[in-house]
């Protein structure tokens, strides 16, 4: 039997364990460890590869500045989730935008957008918001089916918008820097967001029942208190997002250094909004070592699977065959968009990068791909994975905490349009690669 | 006995997190700082390894999975720790304890000036995995006991909502 051969059927085993529910860190060891056995028994693979998987391990998990930023990042986003300050967002901006018809909406995108790049977990956002705002503007009479849209569409977002967890663990398996990544995904992800609102408001002005205005009996501040209660509320966060961004953009601060300035940023202000407690910094720090693991231990195990693959050719063989898809690279950027939105559909992003990126980057650098904006486009293309009915993840979030008059088939179409302008802006990158790369260039991180 | 392994876990964790805290304002100075975090970091997820197996909080594909009977999950479960999480930790130590020992022996040195010993970080590495092993064995014993019908032997106190991380 060919090696070859064997890669083939060593993808498929693995295929079948890892849908089979198995956790997914150990398909990837038992798969490699099985085909490693048989490897060595047919003398295909040397068994001296298993010197390489410790010096992989202790160099590329563990003595690597990149993955010492996931910690940093994801407590910063644990803790401005679990702190409220979400909560004095979305009700100090709604008060802002409120007057204006579709004025929820936007507020929802606005904060949706800002708690993504906070946060940097989708899950986190769309619970947060779906509590929070879904509520809300079923009390205003909103459409549910825009609500629920609005809500999914800019949740998600927190894929792409940096500092994003999706970033930095794709740019472990491609040869560019996390800082070039988030520069990258920066205008891409407030064009969408943009697009989000416009499209919010253009409905609210053709179909005004659909996005009423709040009344003005229910609206108590004075223009003055709005006024400091937004630079109170919205300017610290903002200016703690943009400080930990700019830090990388400029060069200034590795991302996990900065990411580590966000985090006890994050932890100031919850302290200077009082929304302190032990409580919250435990969950918060317990979340963090979670989900640390989480990614790390598939890391271990997926080191192992690789070494293994390749050994066996399989890599190769991929390589080939992406390469010679018709079409040449636009072919290929085409194919991986389609591949990786059905796997997006089923598998969480952590899997896809894991089991995909690793096989597309030697064929997208073969084609002399832009790395950066193919990454990016991988970014949006999860995104609209994400809330593609019905089955998308944030789908199932929204639905977890929405208020029982809010129906399963108001979040599937009222997710429908959002997927549509995700698509869009897909297009849009795709079409003129400059949306990405002209940030990368901007700040000289090339 | 196991359910002290977690426990321990925790603690560590927690106390790791904090520390990190401390050194995050000033991490920027020498290689010795950075590599403090990475080495505390390390230690986080290395002990982490079994903690999350413990509480159940892996990621799965369970489109199919959340659908299927308590007993075929357990046997789902069984069948891979016995054919992959075992040998696998097995692996782990096999190969990474030569490579401890060397270290030791070597008393090795990290590449930056002024930086750390690497051979504790490499030896959590092997009490990771052992660690991991440990639980896995433990796991072992816990599903034997719900496919033999008696799940009440082992109720899992804190079994966490499987975890949604992106």
């Amino acid at each position: 039997m060919s090696l070859e051969l064997l890669a083939i059927i060593m993808f498929a085993v693995f295929l079948v364990i890892i849908l089979s529910g198995y956790p997914v860190a150990f398909s990837f060891a038992g798969t490699a460890i099985v085909f490693f056995a048989i490897g060595v028994a047919t003398g295909g693979v040397g068994i001296e590869i298993t010197r390489a998987l410790f010096t992989k391990w202790f160099g590329d998990s563990i003595n690597n500045t990149t993955f010492l930023a996931i910690p940093f990042f994801v407590f910063m986003g644990a803790v401005f989730e679990k702190s409220g300050l979400a909560e004095r967002l979305l009700s100090t901006i709604g008060m802002l935008m409120g007057p204006l018809r579709g004025g929820m909406a936007v507020a929802v995108v606005f904060v949706g957008t800002l708690l993504a790049a906070a946060t940097g977990v989708v899950a986190a956002t769309v619970i947060v918001m779906g509590l929070l705002a879904l509520p809300v503007m079923v009390r205003y009479n909103y459409d549910h089916k825009l609500a629920a849209g609005v809500i999914v569409g800019s949740g998600t977002l927190a894929q792409l918008i940096p500092p994003s967890l999706v970033l930095i663990v794709l740019a472990q398996f491609i040869p560019v820097s996390v800082g070039e990544l988030f520069a990258g995904a920066l205008i891409p992800g407030v064009m969408l967001s943009l697009i989000f609102a416009v499209y919010a408001l253009v409905l609210a002005f053709f179909k005004p029942e659909k996005a009423p205005a709040i009344p003005k009996s229910e609206r108590t501040l004075t223009p003055r208190q709005l006024a400091r209660e937004t630079m109170k509320v919205v300017v610290p966060p903002l200016f703690l997002i943009f400080a930990v961004l700019g830090s990388i953009f400029f060069g200034l601060a590795a991302p996990s250094e900065a990411g580590a300035v966000g985090a006890v940023g994050a932890v100031g202000l919850a302290l200077a909004y009082r929304h302190y407690s032990w409580k919250m910094i435990k969950d918060a720090a317990r979340s963090t070592a979670n989900i640390t693991s989480l990614v790390l231990q598939i890391l271990f195990a997926s080191t192992f699977f690789a070494l293994v693959f390749d050994q066996l050719g399989g890599q190769r063989l991929i390589t080939d065959w992406l390469t010679s898809i018709p079409g040449d690279k636009w072919g290929f950027i085409i194919a991986a968009n389609i591949i990786v939105f059905l796997l997006g559909i089923n598998l969480e992003f952590l899997e896809i990068s894991f089991i995909v990126m690793p096989l597309f980057v030697p064929a997208a650098l073969a084609l002399d791909i832009d790395l950066v904006w193919f990454s990016v486009m991988m970014a949006i293309n999860l995104n609209m994975a994400f809330i593609s009915p019905p089955v998308g993840f944030s789908l199932f979030y929204l639905q977890s905490v929405a208020p029982p008059e809010v129906k399963t088939s108001d979040i599937h179409k009222g997710a429908l349009p959002f997927m549509a302008l995700q698509g869009f802006g897909l297009i849009l990158v795709m079409l003129f690669p400059p949306t990405v790369t002209y940030l990368v260039e901007f700040f000289g991180l090339r | 006995m196991w359910l002290v392994i977690p426990t321990v876990a925790i603690g560590a964790i927690t106390v790791l997190l904090r520390y990190i805290g401390r050194q995050m304002g000033t991490a920027l100075t020498t290689p010795g700082y950075t590599e403090i975090q990475l080495y505390l970091y390390g230690g986080i997820f290395l002990f982490g390894f079994a903690y999350i197996l413990k509480h159940q909080i892996n990621v799965r594909v369970d489109f199919w999975f959340a659908h299927q009977p308590q007993r075929r999950k357990a046997w789902i479960d069984f069948v891979g720790h016995l054919i992959s999480l075992v040998p696998f930790c097995l692996l782990a130590i096999w190969v990474s304890v030569p490579q401890v020992v060397t270290s030791w022996r070597l008393n090795e040195q990290s590449t930056d000036a002024g930086g750390l010993p690497r051979a504790p970080i490499k030896t959590l590495i092997v009490v990771g995995f052992i660690l991991l092993l440990i639980q896995a064995v433990a796991e072992l014993v816990r599903l034997i006991a719900v496919l033999k019908g008696r799940p009440d032997l082992v109720d899992l106190e804190e079994v966490e909502e499987p975890l949604r991380i992106e």
